[in-house]
Parts: C-alpha cells; sequence; structure tokens
C-alpha cells in the first residue's frame, strides 16, 4: 500500500472515530460510504475494516467514559443481549430484503428521528431531585456541581432498538449507535451523554458477534482495517474528552444533523 | 441478590485494565505491521483488537459472579454464547 493511501485511510479513521466517540455511534456510518465510494474499497472489505474501527472505537471511548462514570453497565448489558443476537442475525436477514430495500427502510427511519430529536433537542430527561430513587437500570450523572437522577422507560422499547440495532450492524459495517442513542434519548429518558457513553460501550461486542465472519471470508483487508483503525483510535480519545465540553443540547442537534444527512443519503442512494 | 456500588467501581476498574491491555498491544502491533510492511504484526494485530470485546465480557461476568449478582452474570453468558456462536460459524467456513 503506497504511504499517501495510509496516511488517508489513517485521516479518514481518525474523522469517523471522533464524531462517532461524541454521538455513541461507531463512524461507520460515514466510514463504509467514504470507503467505498471516495476511496473505491469493495464494500464487503470496506464493511470489514468498519467493523474493526466501530471496535477500536468502543474501547477507545469506554476507557475515557468507564472513568468519568458515563457509563450505565447494567442497561448496556441488558440492551446488548439484544444487539448481539441481532448482530448475529443480521446476516441471516438480508437474503430477506434487498440491498435498497434496506437502504429505503434505513435511511426514511433515521431521517424521521432526526426531525424528532431536533424538535426535542431542548428537553432534559435528567431529574434533578437526588433523592428519587434511579431503579435497578437507572442511574446517577453529575454534570460539574449538580447532580442528577434518570430513570429508564419503556425497557422493550429499547430492547427492540438495540435488536434492530444489531441487525443493521451485521449488514452494514455500523455499530448501530445511530439508531440505539436516538431511541435511548428520545423515548427512554436517558440523558444525551448516557446514551452515548453507554452506547459505545456496547458498539464493540456488537461489531464482535459479526466480524469474525467477515474475517473467516476473508473480507478483512489487513492494511486498510489497521490503518483505519489506528487513525480510529486518537480521533475516538479525543472524541470523548471533546464531548464531555460540550452542551447536551449541542450534542442533540449534532445527532440530529447526522441524522439527517446519513438518512437522507442512504435513501437517495436507493433511489 | 445485587452487585455492591463498591464491587461495580472495582468490576470498571477491571474492565478498563483489560480495555487498555487489549489496545496498547493491539496498537503496537498495528503500528509495527504498517511500518515494516509485515502482514504478521498487522494479522495478529486485528486478531487481538477483534478479541478485546470478548475479553471485556468475559471479565465482566466473572465479576458479576464474584459478587453473586447471579442474574446480571446470566446475562453475561448469554452475551458470550453469542460472540461465540459468531466465533463457531466462522471457524466452521
Amino acid at each position: 500500500m503506497p504511504v499517501h493511501h495510509a496516511l488517508i485511510y489513517l485521516v479518514t479513521g481518525a474523522f469517523t472515530g471522533l464524531v462517532g466517540a461524541m454521538l455513541g455511534i461507531g463512524g461507520g456510518v460515514f466510514l463504509v460510504p467514504i470507503l467505498t465510494l471516495s476511496l473505491h474499497v469493495p464494500i464487503r472489505a470496506a464493511v470489514a475494516a468498519s467493523l474493526i474501527s466501530v471496535i477500536a472505537t468502543a474501547t477507545a471511548t469506554s476507557t475515557v467514559n468507564l472513568e468519568r462514570g458515563l457509563v450505565n453497565m447494567r442497561l448496556a448489558m441488558a440492551l446488548e443481549m439484544a444487539t448481539s443476537v441481532g448482530g448475529l442475525g443480521g446476516g441471516v436477514a438480508a437474503s430477506l430484503f434487498t440491498t435498497q430495500q434496506l437502504f429505503v427502510i434505513f435511511g426514511a427511519t433515521l431521517a424521521v428521528m432526526g426531525v424528532v430529536m431536533a424538535m426535542r433537542s431542548k428537553r432534559r430527561n435528567v431529574i434533578a431531585d437526588v433523592s428519587v430513587a434511579p431503579g435497578v437500570l437507572g442511574g446517577r450523572l453529575q454534570e460539574g456541581e449538580t447532580g442528577y437522577v434518570y430513570r429508564v422507560r419503556r425497557l422493550p422499547l429499547a430492547l427492540a432498538a438495540s435488536l434492530v440495532a444489531g441487525a443493521i450492524s451485521g449488514l452494514l459495517g455500523l455499530g448501530g449507535g445511530i439508531v440505539k442513542v436516538p431511541v435511548l434519548n428520545t423515548f427512554c429518558g436517558i440523558p444525551i451523554r448516557v446514551a452515548a457513553a453507554t452506547s459505545a460501550f456496547m458498539i464493540g461486542v456488537t461489531a464482535a458477534a459479526s466480524v469474525f465472519i467477515y474475517y473467516a471470508r476473508g473480507d478483512v483487508v489487513l492494511p486498510v482495517a489497521a490503518a483505519v483503525a489506528l487513525g480510529a483510535l486518537p480521533g475516538s480519545l479525543a472524541g470523548a474528552r471533546l464531548s464531555q465540553r460540550v452542551e447536551a443540547r449541542a450534542l442533540k442537534i449534532l445527532m440530529a444533523v447526522v441524522l439527517l444527512i446519513v438518512g437522507g443519503r442512504m435513501a437517495w442512494e436507493a433511489l | 441478590m445485587s452487585s455492591s456500588p463498591a464491587g461495580l467501581a472495582r468490576l470498571e476498574d477491571a474492565i478498563e485494565v483489560a480495555l487498555k491491555g487489549g489496545l496498547a498491544l493491539s496498537t503496537l502491533l498495528l503500528l509495527s505491521g504498517l511500518l515494516l510492511g509485515a502482514s504478521g504484526p498487522l494479522r495478529w494485530g486485528i486478531l487481538l483488537l477483534m478479541l478485546t470485546p470478548v475479553a471485556r465480557v468475559l471479565v465482566v461476568a466473572v465479576g458479576l459472579a464474584l459478587e453473586r449478582d447471579w442474574v446480571f452474570t446470566l446475562i453475561c453468558l448469554f452475551v458470550l454464547g453469542v460472540l461465540a456462536s459468531g466465533m463457531w460459524v466462522a471457524v466452521r467456513r
């Protein structure tokens, strides 16, 4: 591989890692299109490289978020049951839909989520009264001097979203955070930072459910995957630290913009 | 019975060690593989990175079992089972 190619992959990985870590998504939603459309990497190799980069992002981000106490481990484990099954099942479901149908369904869903997220960006999920019990899956959150409590609502919806997120991850090489984070934040009562940190904690496991199958198929092009993953590491460490300084509302708006762009682009691709 | 806050904090430390260890070693392998143009270190670096989330779930399962948090230990074992079946499908190909 020529040196300038390696550098392009590194920079691409760093960019997707940065945005991915801030929003708790793996960054695969950007990585797969960039690799296939701009850098002409075959789709399967791009998906495989993306899954590996998702693992790198998830791992690096979690080392930062665990220290900050932002990861809700119990919730992550409960939802991992659904995402890992979805991830493994993704390949089976692939034969039921054409890629075009998948793109349309996926794109439209994301665009709708983006609009909902933007409309609700002012709403806060946290309860300022710290004496409220968070419940088995809820938790506490410290923002500067102020402590907050949040409770998990609509767990079945969170589980269903995680299953879908897992399936999409296995099919398209994403982490699945692009589905989970908006649902957890908008409908399930989880603060955006906790939703992002908990999603980032989970997406490595989601990706690991299908990545070995891609590896065995010979889809992992070593230098490409290595360069992208190496870029994703510093990118996501920076993103995890940066997200702490950004206001919750700004994070939600960034997420809404990402959803609209990615959703619109995917739907466009299918038409 | 569910795990204590202190137990959970200990577990988070153990997870961090597992994640950081996996990252440091695979970064080293990937970097040397790319710089030397050698596929051996690249392959091992990628495999190690792929195994890091599996190791993380394993650490959580052991930690929660030590805490006697059986419900969440079972949940972890279930996830491990799913990951193992993914690997099994991969190996059989």
